[in-house]
């Protein structure tokens, strides 16, 4: 007989699931690929299925959901990309929400992280690592497949930047997800977070209809959760919010 | 107007023409285009289009291949035109794009760790790591003491032994790294010393960052917190410069500062122009110094 562990399944994502505790409510991932540990998450197993801890102290997404977050998520069947996947804590987990029939396209600019990120695409059958630099995705796009959503977490001054070229470039359509883990702390010094906050805001409303942020602390000190659904017809933004110089852009991005 | 569009995806080349219908090419070994590698059946193909068909590709380094290649100028596809293309490839079943993806992401994993600026940042930690591990060793092997007639002798020589092997060891190590510091960052490494060159540069992840770093930032890398009034200064790998020994101890702060500036010129330097601009800094920085030490009350 298995022991009795209640596990509420998420409505938006239903392979994240919530256990309620006597005094807290634990969030779960349902595991995609088999032990051991990714990072030293506990296991829980139930049944025939495995679940993996999912603490908001260790990743900004689960701060995120901790912290009420009311926007899009990755589902089952969908495929993501995901720029500035690192050693894949979070990207781990956001490959357990798309299940085996997902795919997460996991971008990193780094080798030493990107090593690591690889040796867990090797056991992790969803998830497709690429190491590139996000800014330049011309650069790797024959290594990235169709995408419904697209996570970033890339900690970099030109985040907004870089998650528009990529949703330009990638996501198929009005209505796509996006959700921004916005670090203010690497924005520079002459603002505070919540000016950073509402610059990033405003760029990021240029192309994607909002849904509320929300603040990641104390989970993760100056971060925020942002994002929503991609604005325009199909096919992308509309013409109106691009640049005029499109066809110049890509090439003056790439700062390689 | 018509366009034809060049595009890659896993290992193969695409044409997808105006009528929206993709062809697929497979690739030479290599799976980068270098001009020369361009299938035959494609280049042919691309050859008999009519001129007024526009041609683009999906990325500039491969219009630039193909257009060298053709003689003809091609384009860069717009993100529409890009994306409407991808969509007229076929379904790649699950297996095989992982199988391609994977072995891709080895591949570049493999050749970005070969480049002699990625040797200087794993030499660099390494030695750190070394560094640390036979300070911790040397300062337990200190307090244990080991009487004459006793067999715990033998044991502390035996010990002894390995330390010095651990030594030689670490010695080598420092030589390989710095000579790695001085083929990739010859500016900094003249100015600061290689080792703590070569610990700036793994700071920073990498010569184009570094140089793109204003003193201020350099004077901090390698230090385990920001500055706060409390908790006082904090020291970075710069406190270990060259010369550092030579100023005074409360000078030393203003020391770092001008350091950190003249070693964000050399990282420029290194990162861009590689000009040999050391005998400026190096005689700067030794102005300095005696500078510092001259006001001393
Ligand atoms: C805050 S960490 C990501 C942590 C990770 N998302 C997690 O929660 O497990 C930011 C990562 O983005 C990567 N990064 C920064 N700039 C990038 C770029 N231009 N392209 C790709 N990756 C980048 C960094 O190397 C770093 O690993």
């Amino acid at each position: 007989m298995t022991p009795r562990v209640r596990l509420v399944p998420e409505p938006r994502s239903p392979r994240l699931v919530r256990r309620e505790m006597r005094d807290r409510t634990e969030l779960l991932t349902e595991a995609v690929g088999a032990l051991p540990p990714v990072y030293g998450e506990r296991w829980l197993h139930v049944g025939e299925r495995a679940y993996r801890q999912f603490e908001p102290g260790r990743s900004k997404l689960s701060a995120g959901l901790v912290r009420g977050w009311t926007g899009p998520l990755p589902a089952p069947g969908e495929s993501w990309l995901y720029l500035g996947a690192a050693s894949g804590t979070t990207a781990s987990h956001v490959a357990d929400l798309l299940g085996p029939e997902g795919r997460l396209y996991a971008v990193e600019r780094s080798p030493r992280p990107f090593a690591r990120l690889l040796a867990l695409a090797e056991r992790w059958p969803n998830l497709l690592p690429v190491l590139a630099d996000a800014r330049a995705p011309r650069g790797y796009a024959a290594w990235v497949g169709p995408a419904l959503g697209l996570y970033a977490d890339v900690a970099q001054p030109d985040q907004v930047a870089i998650v528009r070229t990529n949703a330009e470039l990638f996501l198929e359509g009005a209505g796509a997800p996006v959700v921004l883990a916005l670090k203010t702390a690497s924005m520079g010094r002459e603002r505070d977070p919540a000016g950073h906050l509402e610059a990033a805001t405003r760029e990021l409303a240029s192309f994607v209809d909002l849904v509320p942020s929300v603040r990641l602390d104390p989970f993760h000190r100056g971060h925020f959760l942002l994002g929503g659904r991609l604005r325009g017809g199909a096919g992308g933004p509309p013409r109106s919010l691009r640049p005029v110089t499109r066809a110049a852009r890509p090439r003056a991005r790439r700062r390689s | 107007m018509a366009t034809a569009v060049v595009v890659a995806r896993l290992g193969e080349l695409y044409l997808v023409g105006p009528d929206g219908r993709a062809r697929s090419f497979p690739r030479a070994a290599s799976r980068e285009l270098p001009a020369a590698a361009l299938p035959a059946g494609l280049e042919r193909e691309l050859r008999t289009l009519p001129g007024e068909v526009a041609l683009v590709a999906d990325e500039p380094g491969r219009a630039e291949a193909i257009s060298a290649v053709l003689g003809r100028r091609l384009g860069l596809a717009t993100d529409e035109t890009l994306r409407s293309a991808r969509r007229a490839l076929p379904r790649v079943a699950r297996t095989a794009e992982r199988a391609a993806v994977l072995a891709h992401a080895r591949a570049t994993l493999e050749r970005v760790l070969a480049s002699p600026e990625e040797v200087l940042i794993s030499l660099a930690r390494e030695e750190e790591r070394f560094e640390r591990a036979v300070g911790r060793e040397q300062r337990a092997a200190e307090a244990f003491l080991a009487p004459e007639q006793t067999s715990l002798r033998e044991y502390a020589a035996a010990w002894a032994a390995v330390r010095a092997s651990l030594e030689r060891h670490h010695e080598r190590l420092r030589d390989r790294l710095a000579e790695q510091a001085r083929r990739v960052v010859p500016n900094l490494a003249a100015l600061v010393g290689e080792r703590v060159a070569a610990r700036l540069v793994a700071g920073a992840g990498g010569v184009e960052a570094l140089g793109r770093m204003r003193g201020a930032r350099i004077q901090l890398l390698g230090s385990r917190r920001r500055p706060s009034p409390e908790r006082g200064p904090r020291f970075g790998v710069l406190y270990r410069a060259d010369r550092m020994e030579d100023v005074p101890p409360d000078r030393r702060g203003a020391y770092a500062r001008s350091l950190a500036a003249l070693a964000a010129i050399a990282a420029r330097a290194d990162a861009t122009t590689r000009a040999d601009l050391s005998p400026r800094l190096v005689a700067r920085r030794d102005r300095r110094v005696e500078q510092l030490r001259a006001r001393r009350p």
